[in-house]
């Protein structure tokens, strides 16, 4: 949920800008057409009634159909392609280990993407999708050409600009690769072109010109978003390794439940069976929407030791665990205990765990 | 006769600003061809030079927003 708000306000912030300079070129061609039409359409026109039709804002009602068809189309291709990529991402997730790669590789991407942007080094723009030339004719060509007095033109040019996503559409594609789920990757895609569509709308309508310095300063802010989220995802690439350092695991060790440092509480009210022995050798993890409590547990070494994931109304991510060292992906149950066998393990082991986005993470110690 | 120039062009500063240069072949009559790189930072174009000039042809790279830099 946290990842959809996120989504939809950096498309309100940032996408809606940033992906006007060229859809909004396509839709505006389109547009150009309509208005072109409605100015044939009238029997005998008067010299001023013509002139006062191409005025901007000039039978401004009519466009809002066709701006309308174009981001209702857009935000239904872009579902749909988060739904792809979430299934691409699906098939990769074969191990925690690929999986960590992916997201280490979505980093990258978004990385070289803020560098791009920022013009740090002509080598950034191969961290660019440019559409090739043949499919840029062919949309050119639909703008041109499309029957200005229906909605098709729209819908269809909506659709298209699909394939040619802007900076920070493509850094969410690369996320939306990440999640590894097609209904969560569809709708982080639908959140996120959501948030770009008041924007998108309002500067089409009113016909809006930025001015080339807002623009390129805009764009700058775009870049530092994009870095920042860059780095959290490689962060999330890293956590999800099993590695024991990493920011998130930093953040989980600072803000972390003061009970970090304690063997879990016994006696959970919830279900299970089996409550903490107490000597280390079943211990309880509580699954929170936003983090595992306590982030670091001691568990007796040496001995078979019972993991109890304790759920109870958890909608977030954490429900997807993964323990690299056991190579174990598990979805838990919104409410629920799921008992997890460890095998024996030596004293001083560290064992991370994180959920499947690597936002999430936690830390066994076999110490006691 | 048809004449054909790469120039190399300022201010592309997106992948899909090949798109919007490219819409010169829309605008100015006389382009047969116009190809943009957003990577190379260029632009192929094939014109007849019996209907437009180049001095032309930059003016509209000028009005789309981006500067001819040169000729390669």
């Amino acid at each position: 949920m946290l990842n959809l708000l996120v989504a939809f306000v950096t498309g309100l912030t940032t996408g809606g800008l940033s992906c006007l300079a060229v859809q909004g070129g396509l839709l505006a061609s389109s547009l150009a057409g309509q208005i072109e039409a409605d100015v044939q359409k009238m029997t005998v026109p008067s010299r001023k009634r013509r002139r006062d039709l191409r005025k901007p804002g000039a039978s401004r009602s009519q466009l809002a159909a066709p701006i309308l068809a174009f981001l209702v189309a857009k935000l239904a291709a872009y579902t749909l392609l988060g739904f792809l990529l979430g299934w691409v991402g699906q098939m990769f997730q074969l191990s925690p280990v690929t999986r960590a790669i992916l997201q280490i590789a979505v980093g990258i991407f978004m990385l070289g993407s803020g560098l791009r942007i920022l013009n740090v080094h002509p080598i950034f723009r191969y961290f660019a999708f440019e559409p090739p030339a043949f499919l840029r004719r062919k949309l050119r060509k639909a703008a041109a050409d499309g029957s200005p007095s229906s909605l098709s033109a729209p819908l269809f040019l909506g659709f298209m600009t699909v394939l040619i996503p802007c900076g920070v559409t493509q850094a969410m594609m690369a996320v939306a690769l990440g999640t590894g789920n097609p209904l969560q990757a569809a709708a982080l895609m639908f959140a996120f072109t959501l948030g770009t569509s008041p924007v998108f709308f309002a500067v089409s309508y009113f016909a809006t010109q930025l001015g080339k310095k807002l623009e390129r300063n805009f764009a700058r802010a775009v870049a530092v978003v994009i870095l920042v989220l860059a780095i959290l995802t490689i962060d999330s690439g890293i956590t999800l390794a099993g590695s024991p350092v990493s920011l998130s695991r930093w953040a989980s060790g600072i803000f972390g439940s003061p009970a970090n440092a304690q063997a879990a509480p016994n006696g959970f009210a919830l279900g299970g069976a089996n409550a903490d022995q107490g000597d280390g050798t079943i211990v309880t993890v509580t699954v929170k929407n936003t983090s595992y409590e306590p982030a670091i547990i001691h568990a007796k070494a040496g001995v078979p030791v019972t993991l109890r994931m304790v759920s109870k109304n958890v909608r977030s991510c954490s429900l997807a665990l993964i323990i690299p060292a056991l190579d174990l992906f598990e979805i838990l149950d919104p409410t629920g205990v799921r008992e997890i066998a460890i095998p024996p393990q030596e004293a001083g082991t560290r064992m991370p765990y994180s959920c499947s986005m690597g936002m999430y993470s936690g830390m066994i110690v076999f110490d006691r | 006769m048809a004449t054909k120039v790469t120039l190399k062009i300022a201010g592309m500063e997106c992948p899909n600003c090949s798109l919007n240069l490219e819409r010169i072949e829309d605008k100015l009559k006389g382009v047969v061809f116009a190809e943009a790189s957003y990577r190379k930072q260029q632009m192929v174009v094939e014109y007849d030079d019996a209907v437009l000039t180049l001095e032309q042809i930059k003016a509209e790279v000028k009005r789309l927003g981006y500067k001819v830099a040169g000729v390669v």
